[in-house]
């Protein structure tokens, strides 16, 4: 399998279960994250990452701030709100209803 | 993100931008970082990072479309377009902008003047639960201010007791003169102060709902007659500006007539009274205003009812408890109050009179009211138009415009702008034009509204009227900014959104050669202006007319003053008293005619014209042997030498002398030509002798004519020569006259030191010229005639400029079909009434249209005219003739240049 990119609306469920296993985490970091953690599998975009987070934290799952690093430069770090905690439940649900749903459909056709 | 920080990145999306920026720049950098631990090159790593990074535009537009509201952006983008062309096109938004923003501060000022005067409520809880009562009454005279509201003290008792469970009822004293008061503070020989005193009943500012501020109200218990010292409420204002605001004011006393009074308290800082246009300064009992004897006195009718219905009571309700009580009132005391002889019918017309109960949550209905309430809806309206003329100038200089801008907008729509986007982006010009103009119109009316009320004052009493701009202003302006975004960018918006893609390509869209939808436009501007100029012309003409009528009298040089006699006679019996004063208009009018530059000097009962608010009508007088009785002329008290300063010519007989007022009753008269013709026809009226009235009881006194004077006016500048009978003064009366050689302004200051040098405790408390009294009889028309004039020149300004611009748009667009006429010999004439045609037809229209409008907008103005009709021929030639010089001048320039057209440049012009 390609390391791909192509993962479409899981995008939010990723980045919301990194944020509560990890809590505040910048925008690289989080890349660096899916990538790790999918054993390089999984790579996300920044082109689909950065406007994902900003729909993020626009419909109010997590909230930003900016922070200034070791190195005196301006790095923002995303955090999960209550409301994203609560979407992250309901999307987990979801997922496992659709990959149970798809192997099902794999193992009987 | 909330919806606010949504709408506060719309506003600065160049921070958002850098924002974005940054965070990419980070994550490049930390893959640099982790490019260079793999063992790349610095370089070789930035550079890697930065493609791997991608596009860092898209990756802008992708996430500020989820941190912005595009719409709210949208509009923001349009406004900031908006601006750059507003900016571009300087001339004309310059015209705009100046129209505009006159016409809305001309309104706002306009608004705020009626409000303040006529719509504002009171400022005490629940106004509306204020009530005033009223009769309806014949005014006693033509232009004479209908008092419609005085009652009797023993009625006020009568109405406070039936009343009593649907209402609490006070009295109070209205439409009051400055009175002089000397405040007792220490220092010797105080000068009295004028001082605007209102009489009230002792509950009423209670029921008013007035608070204290410091110190307390008049309470009930101080109400009470006779007293010797009386206490006093000062208003904020007056404690302010007499005391400093110092606490120790409370007790402080002054002296009015006889009484004194304590200052107890202090009111409220937002309440300067009941009379919306005067700041009242000090409230005292009601019962002070006269011994216990003359409030008995049923026909001395001198208290304003208000009070405060109930909770559940409306007015009618009241109005029938009173209407009872007040015909039974009149019914019990017709005889005393009615004169001896009074006809069945009058008598059953006075007791049927209709009791009014009004609302009085804006205050009591005050002189200045009476008389401005007219004026200034008057005013309103010519505002109004001239909001109007601006309004369909700036649509049209729109529209104009927008023809520049077809293929800007035809573009747009190919690009795929869709019709609402087209029209956001005009009506978002609009609204910034708008909202410039109010800004600007603010600032305008907070000056133009001051320097109104000051037209609407009298010297000796300034008119106050609170205009400065508060939440009500602002929620007319904001209305007006509305109204004028409508009014003026319906049209460019609805002809801009209208715009097909495919124009955009055709040759320069023409569509038509034909003004269009201006000619309404300018139809509506030019039928808008003719009204505005015709009654502003009516207004003018009749304010010319009044200013030079014959008065009969010189008023050059003629300086008036008052003096306080009070501290000067004193005490002692009325023989005393009237002594000193006839000794005093000797010495006084004998001093100031020996003064250098003094020509003359006289008194009277009361100064010449003195407008609506004198009382005119004179004792009934009745001729021995002859059939007249009861005739009413004019009558007043003047001293010897009054005739020689007013310039009136003693025609036969002679002038009072100084024995004439000598007790007993003087009985030498004399009367001016108009009596002498009506009641004395071919005979010489001197030596002839008739009676007047001496009081109400029916009494007559002997009175013989010794001379006969020009007829002079006595009370206003509209009235007609009227009989009038002169008596001798025997004392100072409230007018002194005095004419001098050059301005009486010049020598004012030591004529007041003369006085006091007659006697210390004389003081002159008001000084003003003949002139200026006399104009103040016609503060309306003067008002009316110079804010008329002012806009009528403002609507045919206006007006120029539009035609002006709709002309040169019409030459524009038809320069190709001017050269293929001029190219094809087409006379010169012929070209320019191309040109002109349509617009001319829109004017003649215009103003058949205005006149008809104008003819029926002069009915409001009726009563205010002097002397000119709406019918008269110069009442109609006179605007017609401005408006066509004035659309003559406009249409010069564009007319001029069609015929400058080359038929080669115009064909090649695409």
């Amino acid at each position: 399998m390609d390391r791909q990119d192509s993962l479409n609306g899981s995008i939010p469920l990723i980045v919301l279960k990194i944020l509560t296993q990890r809590g505040p985490l910048h925008g690289y970091a989080i890349g660096a994250h899916i990538q790790a953690m999918s054993d390089d599998v999984l790579r996300v975009e920044q082109g689909s990452l950065y406007p994902a987070l900003h729909r993020m934290e626009e419909g109010g799952w997590i909230k930003a701030k900016w922070i200034q690093t070791e190195n005196k430069r301006r790095a923002r770090l995303y955090e999960i709100t209550t409301a994203g905690r609560k979407q992250l439940a309901k999307e987990e649900a979801r997922w496992s209803m659709v990959t149970a749903a798809v192997g099902q459909i794999l193992q009987r056709a | 993100m909330s919806w606010l920080s949504r709408l506060i990145n719309a506003f600065r999306s160049e921070r958002l931008d850098r924002d974005i920026d940054d965070e990419a720049q980070f994550h490049v950098e930390q893959t640099t970082e982790e490019l260079i631990r793999t063992g790349l090159l610095p370089e070789e790593a930035a550079m890697r990072a930065r493609e791997l990074f991608g596009g860092r535009l898209q990756l802008r537009e992708a996430s500020r479309d989820a941190k912005l509201i595009p719409w709210i952006e949208s509009l923001v983008q349009d406004a900031h377009f908006g601006v750059r062309i507003l900016l571009k096109e300087r001339s004309i938004t310059v015209a705009a902008l100046l129209s505009l923003s006159l016409a809305v501060g001309a309104c706002t000022a306009a608004f705020s003047l009626i409000d303040a005067l006529m719509l504002r409520p009171l400022p005490v809880p629940e106004p509306r639960a204020l009530v005033g009562i009223s009769f309806q009454r014949e005014a006693p005279f033509p232009g004479a201010a209908p008092r419609d509201d005085s009652f009797s003290y023993p009625f006020l008792e009568n109405a406070r007791e039936v009343s009593g469970g649907r209402a609490e009822l006070f009295g109070m004293t209205v439409w009051g003169p400055l009175q002089s008061a000397v405040f007792d503070d220490g220092t010797p020989e105080p000068a009295p102060e004028k001082v605007r005193i209102q009489w009230i009943s002792g509950n009423g500012l209670a029921v008013l709902g007035v608070r204290p501020m410091l110190g307390r109200l008049l309470v009930e218990a101080d109400d009470r007659p006779d007293e010797k010292l009386s206490v006093a409420v000062i208003s904020y204002g007056f404690w302010m500006r007499r005391f400093g605001g110092s606490p120790s004011v409370l007790g402080q006393t002054f002296t009015r007539n006889d009484t004194r009074f304590q200052i107890v308290g202090v009111t409220q800082k937002d309440f300067s009274g009941v009379e919306p246009g005067y700041l009242n300064d000090v409230w005292v009992p009601l019962m002070a205003y006269g011994s216990a004897r003359s409030l008995r006195n049923p026909g001395n009718e001198r208290f304003a009812i208000c009070g405060r219905l109930k909770s559940g009571v409306g007015p009618e309700q009241l109005r029938q408890t009173l209407q009872a009580a007040f015909t039974n009132f009149r019914k019990e005391h017709a005889s005393e109050l009615l004169r001896p002889g009074t006809s069945p019918e009058r008598i059953a017309r006075y007791v049927d009179t209709r009791l009014n109960v009004n609302s009085a949550a804006q205050g009591h209905r005050t002189f200045l009211r009476w008389q401005f309430e007219r004026p200034l809806w008057i005013l309103a309206t010519v505002v109004g138009l001239v909001l109007l003329i601006a309004c369909s100038n700036v649509a049209n200089l729109f529209v104009a415009r927008s023809a520049a801008r077809r293929r800007e907008m035809a573009m747009r729509a190919a690009l795929g702008g869709g019709r609402k986007r087209l029209l956001q982006q005009v009506l978002i010009e609009n609204c910034l034009l708008a909202i410039a103009a109010s800004t600007i119109g603010l600032g305008l009316a907070s000056v133009f509204a001051p320097s109104i009320v000051g037209l609407m004052s009298t010297t000796g009493d300034p008119t106050y009227l609170d205009v400065h701009p508060d939440g009500r202003v602002f929620v007319f302006l904001a209305f007006m900014s509305l109204l004028t975004t409508l009014l003026f960018g319906m049209a460019p918006a609805l002809r801009a959104s209208a715009s097909k893609p495919l124009d955009a390509f055709k040759d320069g869209g023409r569509q038509s050669a034909r003004i269009g939808l201006l000619r309404p436009i300018l139809t509506a501007q030019v039928a808008f202006s003719f009204v505005v100029l015709f009654v502003a012309g009516l207004l003018l003409t009749s304010f010319y007319r009044l200013t030079s009528v014959d008065l009969g009298f010189s008023q050059k040089n003629v300086l008036l003053f008052e003096m306080d006699l009070a501290g000067t006679l004193g005490a002692g019996g009325s023989g005393v008293r009237a002594e000193r004063a006839r000794a005093l208009q000797v010495e006084v009018l004998d001093r100031l005619r020996h003064f250098p530059g003094v020509q003359g000097a006289g008194t009277s009962l009361f100064a010449l014209m003195g407008g609506a608010t004198t009382p005119v009508l004179g004792p009934p007088i009745r001729f021995a042997g002859s059939g007249i009785e009861r005739t009413r002329p004019h009558f007043l008290t003047v001293s010897p030498g009054f005739f020689a300063t007013m310039q009136v010519p003693v025609l036969s007989g002679r002038d009072f002398t100084n024995p004439d007022s000598e007790p007993p009753m003087p009985n030498a008269v004399i009367v001016n030509q108009s009596f002498a013709r009506q009641f004395f026809p071919n005979k010489d009226a001197v030596g002839q002798r008739f009676q007047r009235m001496i009081d109400d009881d029916g009494s007559f006194g002997d009175l013989e004519i010794v001379g006969v004077v020009h007829d002079a006016k006595y009370n206003n500048l509209r009235e007609p020569d009227a009989p009038t009978v002169y008596q001798p003064a025997r004392g100072v009366g409230s007018a002194v006259e005095v004419r001098t050689a050059g301005n009486p302004i010049s020598i004012a200051p030591a004529l007041r030191k003369l006085i006091q040098q007659v006697d210390p405790s004389l003081h002159v408390v008001r000084m003003t010229l003949q002139s200026t009294h006399t104009g103040e009889t016609i503060l309306q028309e003067r008002m009316l005639a110079l804010l008329g004039g002012f806009f009528a020149l403002v609507a045919v300004m206006l007006s120029a400029v539009g035609l002006y611009g709709v002309l040169g748009y019409s030459m524009v667009q038809r320069t190709k079909e001017i050269g293929i006429r001029m190219a094809l010999g087409a006379p010169l004439f012929h070209v320019v009434r191309t040109v002109t045609e349509d617009v001319a037809v829109a004017i003649a229209v215009g103003i058949t249209v205005g006149l008809a409008g104008g003819f029926a907008s002069s009915r409001f103005v009726s009563s205010l005219l002097f002397e000119v009709k709406p019918s008269d021929f110069g009442s109609v030639a006179l605007p017609l003739c401005f408006l066509l010089l004035a659309s003559g001048l406009a249409a010069i320039r564009p007319a001029l240049r069609s015929t400058r057209v080359d038929p080669m440049t115009a064909l090649r012009y695409e």
